[in-house]
């Protein structure tokens, strides 16, 4: 197993442990986020912390996105306040988001073996809409500042 | 009129990602509710009922995350009506 093989095995891993806290049947974009911030790669963590993204924080902005998208509909989640539900046993499966971010990170390099961490970064911030670019911006984080890090990480790796 | 306004959001963003949040508030409700009722002794064709779900989609979301909680689900040979 190559190294990005045993990275990207221990995020998606992580992001199952994400999403079942999250009592979601899916593993979204946002798991794979929490998951990689959540994690002690070199690249990817100079990254995120650097723009203040440490694990907590990225929770703390996809909470703030939740309530924030409900008010906007006039919900209240603390409105509906029942006993926290055991969490989900099962599998989750791949979802939607993050289908979209591992094929966009598969996509920013020509051959698989050329895949490095900073590529998955990459590729879930590379959504223009959804809940990873609405927690950021509601977090004050400049998202096409934080791509351009990532790639820049990336081209000085190549050099 | 409901007693709260709530206006479709005017910025096509914030109405769709509504949309996924009501999604998100109603599975997590859904499974609080109804591992609630499955606690207070419902059979799954109520709760089924109650949901206006079938019994089969009810019980293939549920059963197997209740039954890892340990919460004693009733047979149907326990159903009394």
């Amino acid at each position: 197993m190559s190294a990005i093989d045993g990275y990207l095995h221990a995020i998606i891993v992580r992001a199952i442990q994400e999403a079942r806290e999250d009592g979601s049947a899916t593993i979204e974009a946002h798991h794979l986020l929490l998951a990689i911030a959540a994690d002690n790669e070199a690249t990817t963590h100079r990254i995120l912390t650097t723009a203040g993204l440490d694990r907590r924080a990225v929770r703390d902005a996809l909470d703030w996105e939740f309530e924030h998208s409900l008010r906007a509909v006039g919900v209240s989640p603390a409105a509906c306040a029942l006993p926290r539900p055991s969490p989900v046993s099962g599998q989750p499966k791949i979802g939607a988001s993050a289908r979209l971010a591992l094929e966009r990170s598969f996509a920013s390099v020509r051959r698989k073996k050329e895949l490095r961490p900073a590529h998955l970064l990459l590729g879930i911030l590379q959504a223009q809409v959804g809940t990873v670019p609405r927690a950021l911006a509601l977090a004050a984080v400049d998202q096409d500042q934080l791509v351009n890090r990532v790639q820049q990480a990336l081209s000085s790796e190549d050099a | 009129m409901p007693a709260v306004e709530s206006p479709v959001p005017q910025d096509p963003a914030d109405a769709l990602a509504a949309v996924a949040a009501l999604r998100r508030l109603a599975d997590q409700l859904e499974d609080a509710a109804v591992e609630q009722a499955m606690r207070a002794g419902w059979g799954w064709p109520q709760v089924a009922e109650a949901l206006g779900v079938t019994r089969q989609a009810v019980h293939k979301k549920h059963a197997k995350r209740l039954i890892a909680a340990g919460v004693e689900l009733r047979r149907r040979s326990d159903v009394r009506n």
